[in-house]
């Protein structure tokens, strides 16, 4: 090893001097580290000024502004605007309005826990289909006031009619015919239905009704003025039914086509009773914490990190010398 | 019930220059931020408050992405998920890009964008944010599982808007500047990448050998024979 170290030397020292002085004093070519070195210097740098002067400057448009207007405070939008020459807005906007369902279920029916679970043949489940309207007084007064716009309104026919309209939107919504399910379903609900479902195949089936029909909430509520009155009905669905979700590329996502699975959902509908065009539309689902878990999907997913603010770091100056509490910790 | 309403503009500049949001969002936006008409839904005519800039450049290929396939049969075999993703008006020249384009064409990938980062072109930056946007893309809007799963299946650029501005030469002479854009199109589809992307660069089978050697001889003819 000492003699190859001899050799090496003697070798280094020969190149060193066979080297030209320009070679030697170059760092790129005796430590050998990567270096990028510049190759676009003019060999006639005094007449930079003039070179820049023979090409006429073109403003060219600034394609990427949208993804840094977030970034903008509002001073430097409007300065943007004012070079661009457009208007602002108005401060203001008057548009007339038409509020055509509410924004939430008014005092939700919380139902029983275990529903649906007891067969209506066995006593405990006869005793939890027995839970009649008429005993539920806030609900009677809800219906009296319903019965003040719309006459010949029951709760045992309008249990049937509401499984019509179940129907009639879920048709619609697998056959994409949005015009009906604006008919069928209010402006809360409808998103709620249909955004997932955009670029999605659904097949669904309705297979028979388990138990009929029943409603088992009903309240009023006002909007604005006291005459504004919408009612919100709730009706209880023990159905079988067959879903099946396909992705993009027809690719089963949920469900199955051929397995049949029985229901129990509380549907909420809502009424707007003032207008006179006004329909029972479904507008909300209550589903219970006791409800079991739905089918899980067919794919796995990276769970996203919650966002942690780190508290700021105070800046302490650190010591450039190892003083003797470092040294102790080291 | 039809009500004319003062809405002050509660909403800073940002919020109007932003393109138009969907429709459920407002919504829950006007639920949430108008105390005095507590909670209702809105069903607003749409009126636009910027002036109206109608859309410009290249856009048909986004619309590959809205077509949808009729549910598979069970039998069949599953149908690779794919993605289309653009970037329109890169200050870039178009012919310099094609060099960036082709290059990952058929890649993996986790491989192109680990290409992209050591390529020295400006086009490569441009063209590794396009890639890490359509992954992006696959796994959250189009049902694509493993975001690794995805190989690079169509690649181009094409010409963008060339602004021409002038120079002068000696004696008076006067030159052309073209200031170039291009557009850059990527196709992501799921799957791990074809052995072979490129049909000329792809090693021939013994039988496709045999069968090339058979047709030349057969194609062997005597000069000045009847």
């Amino acid at each position: 090893m000492s003699s190859l170290s001899q050799f090496t030397c003697f070798r280094t020292l020969l190149a060193s001097s066979l080297k030209t002085a320009y070679q030697r004093n170059m760092p790129t070519m005796n430590a050998g580290i990567q270096v990028r070195e510049r190759h676009t210097k003019h060999w006639a740098p005094a007449f930079k000024k003039l070179r820049r002067l023979k090409v006429q400057k073109v403003k060219l448009p600034n394609f990427r502004e949208e993804d840094t207007i977030s970034e903008l405070t509002p001073d430097q939008i409007r300065s943007r605007m004012k070079e661009q020459g457009i208007l602002p807005p108005r401060s203001w906007m008057e548009r007339p309005i038409t509020i055509s369902a509410t924004g939430a279920v008014f005092e939700p029916y919380i139902p029983p826990e275990g529903d649906g679970k007891l067969s209506s043949l066995t006593l405990g489940g006869a005793k939890q289909s027995m839970e009649f309207l008429s005993k539920k007084s806030k609900s009677m007064l809800a219906v009296r006031k319903i019965r003040s716009f719309e006459d010949n309104f029951s709760p045992s026919t309008f249990a049937e009619e509401a499984q019509d309209i179940y129907i009639k939107a879920h048709k619609a919504l697998v056959e994409k015919d949005y015009d009906t399910l604006h008919q069928c379903v209010t402006e809360l609900c409808f998103p709620l239905m249909t955004e997932d479902l955009k670029m999605c195949t659904t097949r669904w089936q309705f297979l028979k009704s388990l138990e009929p029909p029943r409603v088992v909430h009903a309240r009023c509520t006002d909007i604005i003025n006291k005459e504004n009155i919408f009612s919100q009905v709730t009706v209880r669905f023990h159905t079988q039914q067959t879903l099946a979700v396909y992705d993009r590329f027809g690719r089963l996502i949920y469900g199955s086509e051929v397995v049949a699975k029985d229901v129990v959902e509380y549907v909420v509908f809502e009424k707007h009773l003032a207008n006179s065009y006004g329909l029972w539309r479904i507008h909300e689902k209550i589903i219970p914490d006791w409800m079991p878990a739905r089918e899980p999907g067919r794919k796995t997913y990276v769970q996203q990190k919650p966002v942690v603010e780190s508290e700021p770091v105070a800046d302490t100056a650190v010591p450039a010398t190892p003083t003797e509490q470092s040294a102790a910790v080291a | 019930m039809e009500i004319l309403l003062r809405q002050f503009q509660t909403k800073s500049f940002l919020s109007i220059c932003k393109c138009l949001e969907p429709a459920y969002s407002h919504a829950t936006s006007w639920t949430s931020g108008n105390a005095m008409l507590g909670k209702t839904l809105f069903h607003t005519s749409n009126t636009v408050a910027m002036p109206y800039n109608p859309p410009k450049g290249p856009r048909k290929w986004p619309i590959y992405n809205k077509k949808i396939f009729a549910p598979q049969l069970p039998g069949e075999e599953r149908r690779p998920a794919y993605v289309c993703h653009m970037r329109t008006n890169i200050k870039y020249s178009p012919f310099k890009m094609w060099y960036v384009a082709s290059m990952i064409r058929g890649m993996s990938v986790d491989e192109a964008i680990k290409q992209l980062s050591f390529v020295n072109k400006q086009g490569a930056v441009h063209v590794k944010e396009v890639l890490l946007e359509a992954q992006k893309l696959a796994v959250e809007k189009h049902n694509v599982e493993f975001k690794s799963n995805l190989w690079v299946a169509e690649s181009f650029a094409t010409k963008g808007l060339v602004m021409k501005g002038i120079r002068r030469h000696a004696k008076g002479r006067v030159g052309l500047v073209h200031y170039f854009h291009c557009h850059y199109f990527v196709r992501l589809e799921e799957g791990s990448p074809p052995a072979h992307f490129f049909f000329e660069t792809a090693p021939k089978t013994t039988k496709t050998l045999l069968s090339e050697w058979v047709d030349e001889m057969r194609q062997r003819r005597i000069p000045g024979s009847l």
